[in-house]
């Protein structure tokens, strides 16, 4: 661990799933300061760094072995326990799902609502995909559908789109937003590439998908779709059956239509239809808080991803049933980790809350127990996963604030709590 | 702690023993000399009568790794029906043909399986596949390295750069995603597809690096020789389950022009085109060409019935496969300039034709391949079957009666269609010690494991020698990992932690400025962030380090 002040060079940014190793952060005193980029989520989650707090019992400061003891003690006399949040680490993730087994708990991640529209259509259906550096090297055109996935990823374009694809001839790059308007900084990036905008209805990309894969055929006979003329999908569908290698990509967070995963679906359907003429690839992009990550190793150690039961028996999928904000409500106890962001979402009264966060998390209600832990990428090493689910990272630790990370703690509550079998 | 295990029945090929009754003692995880009259064992278990060998080692199962989690998630179905809860001491998961770590881990052990490799790493992967390997207990794993598609060396060739240069790369990449071996999985028709190619053939020049598969074949095989890497060139071919691919699986036996080749899950490449179906054995003439020459070595990849799902990193194949998908749905992913992954759910049924003579054909693979140092049991899970099936694949080849009682059952057109019934050969135990044991360890390079000569480690299988082959191998009575009993009488008694095997050859790291802009330029990672540390394989415990001898193999 380097003293302060230190700068680092080349950290591995942890956040977004987008994962740049290319920052420069500064240790200065009351944080952490990024100083090669502007990356909005970089800089306010490294700047987001105050000293450690001790853990609290019902507000009390309290050593971290009292506060372990506490969360042991609520957890293991409930019934219907819930582990979520999962904003940690591969080694925390690990630590969690053992914990959860020995509890019989339900398991899910905070920001899991886009990954399950993604994920409801891969296990619906299966896909065609692609990962960043194909992207970046191969893609000849460029298709964004919905809300600019920029948002959630900042630096997207600039490190994925604006290169240069280095193994195309003519290496030529276009980008085309769909029912989505590109952002002002994220544009910024894309100067140098054609950019066509075509604006519709945010809530109908589905229906463009699906004018899109009818017009392949013969796009002479395209029809509009979602306040996008005949003409503009008959173009796009051209474009679509001349280029390379099309890369379709989305942030199903982003959509608001009811049912999102019907959005997948049929951008999926239309990633498909494409393969028939030549190479297109989809990019469904979620991956903040190592969401990824946290769902990889759900599945290979369970066999099923997460929003699982492990109460019955045997683990149970339900993508519906088992979703934390909706079983917050049959829950008894709460263990909700949140390494990643200093933010929790409100707890409904009357059930034991514990929860690992950063120091200086706030809370509407004081829980049962806080623990402040450590950021994986800050604080002490840690694996996460990149948003196209292929490349794992490791990210390094920076400074030392004496934050226990959450396997740590997680293993002291599994040990802490009584002896019995396990549950699953 | 010393331990004896006495008056087994001992099958140990490497040290020349078949069926020799003795002792073993183990102390410290390993196994020791005879320590002589004396020496007061701790622990002595009686194996009078019984069959006594290494534990198997698994040479091609896909068991980890991005892929392994795609085939979980897109056979849900599996994972409904077949959910587990915790037997234990192993945790929950679930399924068969996709199972879950710690299923994993325990089925193999409780066949007295002790390792399983994991042949198909991607290098933009292998981070993950190690994590993943960690979580598997019970059993030492280790991953090869897939190579032959990657832009990377497809420049590194383009640019027209030597054989030690190509070593170098090899060598960096081995070293930096902490791997055993290098594998090639149809050579440049990985990176072609990407370019909507859907065939490619050996001397075709690949897109935009215009690179024949041939010439990235042999260079791959070259620098595998020149880094001294124990096991040969892990190669899936060209055309993977084409009518008429034994042409090309014949071709590549050539191409390497003396240099040591594995041919993996040869059953899938050893098609003709003769007869009404245009779909014929070509096993006769492979296992010919294996039996003459002693630098190639396969491994079967037998087929067996049921519902399974294929998953690989050949997209190319995988993507003319998807329409036969079953249930329909298939992924398919083009993956990060190195290679790609596709998964496929497909079930085979005994009383299809094309299906029913892929089992044959693996078969005549097993029955005609004479020497069993060079073939080796696998169905290269889960492509042709889970490796559940293992102990009744032993039997189809120990039984011959079972086998033709098996054949009977099968598609009413196969005998006229197969040598298989002509053929009587019948494994023997010891036979089957080299392929499941001695040979793996030989070829892979693990001078300590697959044997039980002082120095190897103690990971030790013990069987009740019963003539229903399949019962004797599904359930051994006693299962030793590094001398401590984790299954006893087919049930997992205590959890341990494997082991990951790797190899570090010796390369000129001046390789790494110029792989270092490529990192930068075109994978958006640096190539320092790229490397797996030695700490994040099993934190750190668990390495092991097998010798590299440039040139000798
Ligand atoms: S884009 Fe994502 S990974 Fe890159 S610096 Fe910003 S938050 Fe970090
Ligand atoms: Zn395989």
């Amino acid at each position: 661990m380097a003293s302060n002040p230190a700068i680092h060079q080349d950290v591995l940014c942890p956040f977004c799933g987008l994962g740049c190793d290319d920052l420069t952060v500064e240790a200065e005193t009351g944080g952490l300061a990024v100083r090669s980029t502007d990356c909005p989520i970089a800089r306010d989650r490294f700047a987001r760094t105050p000293p450690a707090e001790p853990p609290r019992v019902a507000g009390t400061p309290v050593p971290l072995q009292d506060a372990t003891r506490a969360a042991a003690t609520a957890l293991g006399g409930s019934g219907a326990p819930l582990v979520a949040g999962l904003g940690t680490d591969v080694g925390g993730v690990r630590a969690a799902l053992a914990l959860a087994q020995r509890l019989g708990a339900v398991v899910d991640h905070a920001l899991s609502d886009g990954l399950y529209r993604n994920l409801a259509v891969l296990q619906r259906t299966g896909w065609i995909a692609t990962t960043l550096a194909e992207l970046r090297n191969r893609c000849d055109l460029l298709l964004v559908a919905g809300p600019d996935p920029a948002a959630f990823h900042p630096r997207l374009y600039e490190r994925w789109v604006a290169p240069t694809p280095a193994f195309q001839n003519p290496p030529s790059r276009e980008v085309v937003f769909l029912c989505g308007e590109p952002l002002d900084s994220p544009r910024a990036a894309l100067v140098n590439l054609p950019v066509t905008v075509l604006p519709g209805d945010p809530a109908r990309i589905g229906d463009v998908a699906a004018a899109l894969t009818a017009a392949l055929p013969d796009p002479s006979r395209a029809v509009g779709a979602a306040g996008i003329p005949a003409a503009d999908i008959a173009a796009l569908a051209e474009r679509l059956l001349k280029a390379r290698y099309a890369v379709v990509a989305w942030a199903a967070s982003a959509f608001q239509a009811p049912h999102a995963d019907l959005t997948v679906e049929r951008l999926v359907r239309l990633v498909h239809d494409v393969n028939r003429h030549t190479r297109c690839a989809g990019l469904p992009l979620a991956g903040h808080d190592n969401v990824v990550g946290a769902n990889q190793v759900c599945t290979w150690q369970l066999g099923v991803p997460l929003r699982a039961s492990l109460g019955g028996g045997a683990p149970l999928h339900d993508p519906y049933r088992f979703a934390w904000d909706r079983y917050l409500d049959t829950a008894d106890a709460v263990l909700w980790i949140s390494s990643f962001r200093p933010e929790v979402p409100i707890f409904p009264p009357g059930k034991p809350v514990i929860v690992l966060a950063p120091p200086g998390t706030p809370f509407a209600t004081e829980p049962a127990v806080f623990i402040p832990v450590g950021t994986p990428g800050i604080d002490h090493p840690g694996h996460v996963f990149r948003s196209d689910t292929v490349v794992a990272l490791r990210a390094r630790g920076l400074i030392d604030r004496g934050l226990p990370d959450v396997a740590t703690v997680l293993t002291a509550i599994t040990a802490a709590l009584p002896q019995e079998a396990a549950a699953c | 702690m010393l331990m004896k295990l006495a008056g087994g029945r001992i099958y140990d090929p490497a040290n020349g023993r078949d069926s020799a009754v003795g002792d073993l003692f183990v102390q410290d995880g390993r196994i020791v000399a005879d320590p002589g009259p004396g020496a007061a064992p701790d622990e002595v278990h009686d194996l009078t009568g019984r069959v006594v060998m290494a534990g198997a080692i698994d040479i091609h199962s896909h068991i980890a790794g991005g892929k392994v989690n795609i085939a979980r998630l897109l056979m849900a179905e599996e994972h409904r029906a077949a959910a587990l809860a915790s037997e234990e001491p192993c945790g929950c998961g679930g399924a068969i043909a996709t199972p879950s770590t710690h299923v994993t881990g325990c089925r193999y052990a409780q066949m007295g399986y002790t390792a399983a490799f994991e042949p198909a790493m991607l290098p933009s992967n292998a981070r993950h596949a190690h994590l993943e390997m960690a979580d598997i207990p019970l059993i030492d794993t280790g991953g090869y390295l897939v190579l032959g598609n990657d832009d990377l060396l497809l420049e590194l060739l383009a640019s027209g750069a030597g054989e030690e240069a190509v070593a170098d790369y090899v060598g960096c990449m081995l070293n930096a995603t902490r791997s055993l071996a290098i594998k090639a999985v149809n050579p440049g028709g990985i990176n072609a597809f990407k370019y909507n190619q859907r065939r490619l053939n050996v001397d075709e020049a690949g897109p935009f690096h215009a690179i024949t598969p041939r010439r990235i074949l042999t260079a791959l095989a070259a620098a595998v020789h020149r880094l001294g890497i124990p096991h040969p060139l892990h190669l899936h071919g060209f055309n993977l389950g084409v009518p008429g691919n034994a042409e090309a699986t014949l071709d590549s036996i050539e191409a390497v022009e003396g240099l040591r080749l594995h041919l993996t899950h040869v059953q899938f490449h050893a098609y003709g085109v003769e007869g009404d179906r245009k779909f014929s054995s070509a096993a006769a003439r492979i296992a010919e060409a294996v039996n003459r020459r002693p630098n190639i070595s396969v491994d079967v990849g037998q087929i067996m019935f049921g519902q399974t799902v294929t998953a690989s990193a050949d997209t190319m194949a995988q993507m003319g496969n998807a329409g036969l998908a079953h249930p329909k749905k298939w992924v398919m992913m083009d993956i990060e300039c190195d290679a790609g992954c596709g998964v496929v759910p497909f079930r085979y049924r005994d009383k299809a034709f094309v299906n029913a003579l892929q089992w044959a054909i693996g078969l005549e693979l097993f029955l005609l391949i004479e020497d069993p140092w060079r073939i080796f049991l696998t169905t290269d899970h889960p492509n042709g079957a889970p490796f559940t099936s293992y102990p009744e694949l032993i039997r189809l080849l120990m039984d011959r009666d079972h086998r033709l009682a098996r054949m009977a059952e099968l598609h009413p057109d196969l005998p006229q269609h197969t040598i298989l019934g002509s053929l009587t050969r019948e494994y023997t135990l010891g036979e089957i010690a080299t392929m499941t044991r001695a040979a793996p360890a030989r070829i892979l390079g693990l001078a300590d494991r697959g044997h039980l000569g002082p120095g190897a480690a103690a990971d030790i299988t013990v069987y009740t020698d019963r003539p229903d082959r399949r019962a004797m191998f599904e359930k051994p009575d006693l299962v030793f990992k590094d001398g401590r009993l984790i299954v006893r009488n087919g049930v997992v008694i205590a959890l341990g932690a494997g082991r990951t095997h790797v190899v570090e050859p010796a390369y000129d790291p001046t390789i790494e400025a110029w792989m270092g802009r490529r990192f930068d330029k075109r994978m958006g990672q640096r190539l320092a962030h790229f490397r797996i540390a030695e700490e994040e394989i099993r934190g750190g415990n668990g390495l092991v380090r097998h010798a590299c001898t440039p040139g000798a193999f």
